[in-house]
């Protein structure tokens, strides 16, 4: 068992030091590498499967195999990453505003990272992570409430005046950087296909199921109000389905989105508009498709082309 | 032929046409200039150098043409024209003679002018050097200013034309003037100086005044250098070590009346004619820069940016960027097509992957394929 994990690490290590991978974020390195294994398990089989490689194996059972020392070769950096992000780049005072007690931030940051490290050997979970992580680990977000807090318009109404979030625009950060960690959470639960409860093919997750996954995380996490876990979890849900989504919520949403295959330092094609720009435009015209606010999409549009990003 | 060796000779012939460039212009400027004789000398050497090279050049890539079957395709398409203007010409007409009356210390061009005339044959070397200015193109033509491989042939075109025009309008110009009735300065020279060797070999012949005094009563007197009869010097303007320092071969008409040889300055016409030349050689140089310098990436930008983009995000599951449509072009084909390209494929395409799609994986199998092949 030992030989075949060296030999699937090996292989694993080979695949992340290509040239391509260099400056992807970890989970995007994963993400690569299972697709890479998924679009050429025909070639790959018929090698992995020789004397040298697995030969004892299928073809599942080698991508078990694979998966495990790329999981292990990931959580490396991925939990170390993760770990700077809750204790250097989250501060979660905010909580004192929303629950009105007194809980020790140490206390909170641990009991939240202890909580996502356990989310992370879900697949899923994984892979719903690279939105948030970029989001965060690249500062997206909070350039994003920067200038939602310079321009005062529709966000920052949503935010103050309808979600009544009385606080500072560094807790708003925060408060959007814990939904944005905790929104894969939603995977928790399963249905008995395996997967969530989905609205069609946009991939936003019905009400109904948000609200169950909710009662349960309330229970399993509780250093954090249920106003966070709620604005995390209710972020996979559609703004159409659910008029009464917070701010947050849809901030988390539509960052998480906008994230997921963010490039740091992408080089832009003459002729082509930047990345942010790109990918709002494409998310309001596809708005009703995945349930998003399509004002918020018409304000993070004008950052966007105000701010040449 | 290895690639690399290939290669190296494509620079070298790179090189030479910038070198050429340079040279052109400055033949030219030194006349304008009044350089002294030896280092015009360098330069009409150089010239002919240059146009031997570009000859040996054009005839070993049309040779590898035609031995390969595709010498149509080289003269045609790929502009094998240019190379054959801008090099076997010029030897023949321009540099040839020039070089040859050099080392013949202008006695060729002395025998030429005693059937022709001597300022015949720089008129016609004179037009012949106007398909230097094709040289530009060749220079053009090993540029890579844009990616695309369109916007390159596109701007070629439209270069090629605009230079090969003006440089053929030139050339006819030049060469029809004569029968075209438009008096041109080296005709209106030669027949000055013919009418003044005649008329001083006549009142030399009379014995009357001293030559010095025949000769400054000439319109064209500020013209003699030298009047020698049977071998014999009767006058000259300056002693032998100014002609030696600032004269040679080109420089003075020879004109023979009654048993006189006359030697007349025509630096002054070689100076209009250089003159000339740098304005066009600057004309062909504005020409060919602004078509790089703005009309190259306005065709980029306008045409083959947006097709590029266009064609990445057809091409390239993960690639997503929209292509930017400048409200000035918006009304443009190519913009319409953009337009529609973001507002309906890339959000089609997006719905298409959805939100849990994978997408394309950066990584190849070429790229572990040593690892593979290897176990």
């Amino acid at each position: 068992m030992d030989a075949d994990i060296n030999k699937a690490t090996s292989f694993i290590t080979r695949l992340l030091s290509n040239p391509a991978m260099k400056n992807l974020a970890p989970l995007l390195k994963e993400e690569q590498i299972m697709q890479f294994l998924t679009v050429n398990a025909r070639q790959l089989f018929s090698t992995l499967s020789s004397p040298a490689f697995f030969p004892e194996m299928n073809w599942e059972q080698i991508v078990k195999t694979l998966t495990v020392a790329l999981y292990h070769e990931i959580n490396g950096q991925l939990l170390s990453g993760i770990e700077n992000l809750v204790k250097y780049n989250l501060d979660f005072s905010f909580v004192q505003f929303l629950r009105q007690q007194n809980m020790p931030q140490e206390r909170v940051k641990e009991d939240f990272f202890k909580f996502i490290s356990v989310l992370l050997n879900k697949h899923e979970i994984r892979r719903d992570m690279i939105g948030p992580y970029n989001a965060i680990h690249y500062k997206i977000s909070d350039r994003y409430v920067d200038q939602i807090f310079a321009r005062r318009q529709y966000i920052h109404f949503e935010l103050t005046k309808v979600q009544r979030l009385k606080m500072s625009k560094e807790e708003i950060k925060h408060f959007v950087g814990a939904s944005l960690l905790l929104k894969p959470a939603i995977h928790v639960l399963k249905v008995d296909d395996g997967s969530v409860l989905r609205n069609g093919s946009g991939g936003s997750v019905q009400k109904p199921f948000i609200e169950k996954v909710s009662t349960i995380l309330f229970e399993k996490l509780k250093v954090l109000p249920e106003q966070v876990i709620r604005s995390a979890l209710f972020a996979n849900g559609s703004f159409l389905e659910n008029g009464s989504m917070d701010a947050t919520s849809r901030l988390a949403s539509t960052l998480s989105a906008m994230c997921k295959n963010y490039r740091p330092n992408m080089t832009i094609d003459r002729g082509a508009d930047s990345a942010d720009k790109s990918w709002i435009n494409v998310a309001r015209r596809n708005y009703k498709f995945y349930g998003y606010d399509v004002k918020l999409l018409d304000e993070f549009y004008a950052i966007a082309a105000e701010n040449g990003w | 032929m290895s690639i690399r060796m290939r290669s190296i000779l494509e620079s070298v012939v790179v090189v030479a046409i910038l070198l050429v460039l340079v040279q052109t212009f400055l033949e030219d400027f030194a006349v304008l200039s009044d350089w002294i004789w030896s280092s015009r000398r360098i330069l009409v050497i150089t010239g002919f150098a240059f146009d031997l090279f570009f000859t040996v050049e054009f005839l070993s890539r049309m040779y590898a043409s035609v031995y390969s079957g595709k010498g149509s395709q080289y003269f045609i398409r790929n502009r094998g024209w240019i190379d054959f203007a801008a090099s076997i010409p010029l030897l023949l007409l321009s540099s040839g003679p020039a070089f040859i009356a050099l080392v013949t210390g202008g006695s060729a061009a002395f025998a030429l002018g005693g059937i022709l005339n001597v300022l015949k044959v720089v008129k016609a070397i004179r037009i012949a050097r106007i398909l230097r200015l094709l040289r530009v193109l060749k220079i053009f033509k090993q540029i890579k200013y844009t990616d695309s491989v369109m916007a390159q042939r596109h701007v070629a075109k439209i270069t090629t034309m605009t230079i090969t025009l003006l440089v053929v309008l030139i050339f006819v110009i030049s060469g029809a003037s004569g029968y075209i009735g438009i008096p041109e300065i080296d005709g209106i020279y030669s027949d000055r100086n013919i009418r003044a060797a005649s008329e001083i070999a006549v009142k030399l012949d009379s014995g009357e005044f001293p030559v010095t005094e025949i000769v400054a009563s000439q319109k064209s007197g500020e013209d003699v250098l030298l009047i020698k009869h049977s071998g014999t010097t009767f006058y000259s303007k300056y002693d032998n070590t100014f002609y030696d320092k600032n004269f040679g071969s080109g420089d003075f008409q020879y004109v023979s009346v009654n048993g006189y040889d006359f030697f007349f300055d025509i630096k002054v016409i070689l100076k209009l004619q250089a003159k000339d030349n740098i304005v066009y050689f600057a004309i062909v140089v504005v020409f060919v820069f602004f078509l790089l310098v703005y009309y190259s990436p306005h065709f980029a930008l306008t045409v083959t940016d947006p097709i590029h983009v266009m064609r990445k995000g057809l091409e390239d599951e993960s690639y997503n960027l929209e292509v930017r449509v400048p409200d000035r072009y918006k009304d443009d084909d190519v913009y319409r097509l953009a337009d529609a390209y973001n507002r309906i494929f890339l959000p089609m395409k997006d719905r298409h992957k959805g939100p849990d799609e994978a997408q394309s994986s950066l990584l190849k199998l070429d790229d572990v394929k040593d690892l593979l092949d290897g176990e």
